[in-house]
C-alpha cells in the first residue's frame, strides 16, 4: 500500500474513532433507548401536574353544590369552567365566583349565527336588558322551573263560586278599584298557583286567606277556569302620572318570563298586561320587601326604587291584555 | 544507515497505521456491541416488570386518538383558555395550542369567512388577549351556514415534523402522542415549517417549538385532556383507540368521520365529523 493512503486511512480512522468516542460521550444514556429522542423527556413530561382538577376533586368539600348542579342541565359544565382551575385550592385560597354572569353566560349563550339549534340560546338586549344572569337563573340550576299545571276546572261552577270574589275584583273579573288586581283573562294555571297558595297558607293577606281557606281543591280550580275564561278587554286603565317610556326600558328586564308587553310566555307567570297600576306597584314592593316570597322575583325586585315601580307599573297597566302578535306600542 | 533509518521508519509507520486500523475496527466493533446491549436492554425493559414512563402507566397498552364534533361546537372557546392555563401557554393573542375557527357562508358569496379567536374582532369582543370570546359580528348579515370548528395537533402516525427534527426533539411515543423535547430543541423551527396543519408555533420567551400533547401528562394520570374537561357540550372526544368501548372508538365507529389533509400522507389521528370541504 502506497505510504501517503495508508497515512489517509490512518487519518481517517483516528477521526472516525474520535467521533465515535465524542458521540458517545455527548450522548445521553437514555437517547436511543426506545428511539432516536431522548427516552427521560418522556417520563419528564408525563410528571407535570395536572392544572384542571375535574369535579371529582370538588365533591368532599362541596359536595351539596356538586349534588346540586349534577342533577341539573348544566351537569355537562364542569365546576372550573366558571370557577377556574382548582389546582392549589384551597390552600391558595378561594376560587373566584364570577360576578359579570351577563358576561360569562353569553360565551355559551348569546344567539350567534353558528351555534347548534340544541343549544339554548338568548338575544341578549331582549332577553334582560342589562340585568345580571343570576338576577333570575341559579347557575347551579339554571332552568326557571314553571312547569304550568294543567288546570282542569269547570268554568261553569266556578262562575258560582265567584260570587264571593265579585265585591273586590268585579263580577266580570275586572277590579273597580286600583288596588285589587283584575282577574278577567289571567292565565288559569298561575290563577290556581296563587289561589292554592293563599289556601296552603304559603302566602298570606288578610281579606284572601280566610277565603281562600273556605275553598276546596276542586273549587280553586273551578274559579281558576272561570276567571280565566273572562274577556279582559274591559280592563282599560287611566293614564297615571308616571314615566310609561321610563317604564317602558326597564321592562326589558321582565319580557323573558311575562313578555315584552306583559303578555307571559309561559302559563304558570301571570299577565301584567292592562293590570291595575296601583296592584302591580304593591306587588313588587311586597317581593322587593320579602313579603311575598319568589326566588326569582326577590332577585329581579332588589335594585328597583319606587319610581322604578310606579314606571314599571304604569308601563304593564297601560298593554293591552289582548295577546298582541308584534307587540303594540303603547 | 540512511536507507536502514528510512525502512525503519517506514515500517514503524506501517505498524502504527495497521494499529490505528486495528483500533478502529475494535472501536466499531465495541459501539456495535455496545448498541446491541443497549437494544436489548431496551426490549427487556419494555417486555417485563417496569412500566414505561410511569409506575402507574404503560405506553405500549394505550393507543390514543381524538375526535371532534363540529355539529355540537358552540364556539364559547373554553377550551382555548382551559388549555391555555393547563399548559402555561403565554397569554396573548399569537400561541395557541388548540383553537377554534368559525366559518360562516354569506348568502350570495362563494368562498366562507373565516375567523378565529386571535382576529383583532374577536379579541375586541373578549376585550383581553388572555381571554377569548367570538364577536356576534355577523348578527345581523344574512348567514347561509355557519359552523365552529376547534383545531389541534393531529398527532400523525407518520409526522412530518417528527422527519424533519434534526436533533430528535420531537418524537413519536408509543402511545401514539407526538411529543417535543425542550431540553433538546434548538428552536430551529424546520418542524414548523413542516407541519402541514399549522399546528406548532414558537416559544419566544424560550426559544423552543411547543404545541399540543394531548396533554401527556394528564392522560397518563388516567385523565382527559385538558379541553376535552372543559368542553361545555361534548363536542371533543378523547379516548383509547386500543379499547373498543372507549369515547373515540365509539365516536370513530357511530360517525362518518374524516381527517384534515389526508393527501400529505401524515395519517393524522383527530378525527372529525360535520366539516366542510374548506376546511383544511
Amino acid at each position: 500500500m502506497p505510504r501517503h493512503i495508508a497515512r489517509l486511512i490512518a487519518l481517517i480512522v483516528v477521526f472516525g474513532a474520535l467521533a465515535l468516542l465524542a458521540k458517545w460521550y455527548f450522548t445521553v444514556d437514555s437517547f436511543y433507548e426506545y428511539g432516536h429522542y431522548r427516552a427521560n423527556s418522556v417520563p419528564e413530561i408525563a410528571a407535570q401536574a395536572p392544572v384542571f382538577q375535574t369535579p371529582r376533586y370538588c365533591q368532599p368539600c362541596h359536595a351539596e353544590r356538586v349534588a346540586l348542579w349534577s342533577a341539573n342541565s348544566h351537569k355537562t359544565v364542569i365546576c372550573e369552567v366558571c370557577h377556574g382551575p382548582a389546582q392549589g385550592h384551597p390552600a391558595n385560597g378561594k376560587l373566584p365566583i364570577p360576578t359579570d354572569t351577563k358576561k360569562l353566560c353569553t360565551l355559551c349563550h348569546e344567539a350567534m349565527p353558528g351555534r347548534p339549534r340544541a343549544q339554548p340560546q338568548i338575544d341578549v338586549a331582549r332577553h334582560a336588558g342589562d340585568q345580571q344572569c343570576i338576577a333570575c337563573h341559579n347557575p347551579h340550576a339554571p332552568k326557571i322551573v314553571a312547569a304550568a299545571a294543567q288546570v282542569a276546572g269547570d268554568a261553569a261552577a266556578g262562575k258560582k263560586r265567584a260570587g264571593a270574589c265579585a265585591g273586590c275584583h268585579g263580577a266580570q273579573g275586572v277590579s273597580a278599584s286600583d288596588t285589587w288586581p283584575n282577574l278577567a283573562g289571567q292565565n288559569a294555571a298561575y290563577l290556581a298557583k296563587i289561589l292554592g297558595a293563599y289556601k296552603s297558607g304559603d302566602q298570606k293577606d288578610m281579606v284572601m286567606t280566610p277565603m281562600a281557606q273556605g275553598l276546596g281543591d276542586a273549587d280553586v280550580q273551578n274559579l281558576a277556569a272561570h276567571f280565566a275564561g273572562l274577556s279582559c278587554a274591559a280592563a282599560r286603565n287611566e293614564s297615571s302620572a308616571a314615566d310609561v317610556a321610563a317604564g317602558k326600558a326597564l321592562a326589558k328586564n321582565c319580557a323573558a318570563c311575562h313578555g315584552e308587553t306583559g303578555v307571559a310566555t309561559n302559563p304558570a307567570w301571570p299577565k301584567l298586561a292592562g293590570q291595575k297600576a296601583g296592584y302591580l306597584a304593591n306587588a313588587l314592593k311586597a317581593f322587593r320587601a320579602g313579603l311575598r316570597r319568589d326566588p326569582t322575583m326577590a332577585g329581579v325586585s332588589r335594585g328597583l326604587s319606587d319610581a322604578d315601580i310606579a314606571n314599571l307599573a304604569a308601563y304593564f297597566s297601560a298593554q293591552s291584555c289582548a295577546p298582541a302578535p308584534g307587540g303594540r306600542a303603547p | 544507515m540512511k536507507l536502514q533509518r528510512d525502512l525503519s521508519s517506514a515500517a514503524r509507520r506501517e505498524f502504527l497505521g495497521k494499529l490505528g486500523l486495528a483500533a478502529g475496527c475494535a472501536g466499531t466493533v465495541a459501539a456495535g456491541v455496545g448498541a446491541l446491549g443497549a437494544v436489548q436492554e431496551a426490549e427487556a425493559k419494555t417486555d417485563g416488570g417496569a412500566s414505561f414512563p410511569t409506575p402507574d402507566y404503560d405506553w405500549t397498552k394505550h393507543r390514543w386518538g381524538y375526535g371532534v364534533d363540529a355539529t355540537k361546537c358552540i364556539g364559547c372557546l373554553r377550551c382555548v383558555e382551559a388549555c391555555k392555563k393547563e399548559n402555561h401557554v403565554a397569554g396573548d393573542a399569537h400561541h395557541f395550542r388548540t383553537w377554534v375557527e368559525r366559518y360562516v357562508y354569506l348568502e350570495g358569496e362563494d368562498k366562507p369567512r373565516i375567523d378565529s379567536q386571535q382576529d383583532p374582532v374577536n379579541i375586541a369582543a373578549s376585550g383581553s388577549e388572555k381571554e377569548y370570546r367570538f364577536a356576534n359580528r355577523y348578527k345581523d348579515a344574512k348567514v347561509e351556514k355557519a359552523f365552529f370548528v376547534p383545531k389541534l395537533c393531529n398527532h400523525c402516525t407518520h409526522p412530518a415534523c417528527v422527519q424533519v427534527c434534526p436533533t430528535g426533539a420531537t418524537y413519536k411515543t408509543k402511545d401514539g402522542v407526538v411529543l417535543i423535547d425542550h431540553t433538546y430543541c434548538i428552536g430551529c423551527q424546520y418542524c414548523v415549517q413542516a407541519c402541514p396543519y399549522g399546528a406548532r408555533f414558537f416559544n419566544d420567551v424560550e426559544h423552543v417549538t411547543d404545541k399540543c400533547t394531548w396533554c401527556y401528562h394528564r392522560i397518563t394520570k388516567g385523565l382527559q385532556p385538558a379541553c376535552v374537561e372543559i368542553c361545555p357540550v361534548g363536542a371533543r372526544v378523547f379516548g383509547d383507540l386500543n379499547d373498543k368501548q372507549s369515547p373515540i372508538s365509539l365516536f370513530i365507529r357511530n360517525n362518518r368521520v374524516q381527517v384534515l389533509k389526508p393527501e400529505t400522507g401524515n395519517a393524522p389521528n383527530v378525527y372529525y365529523v360535520g366539516i366542510d370541504k374548506e376546511v383544511n
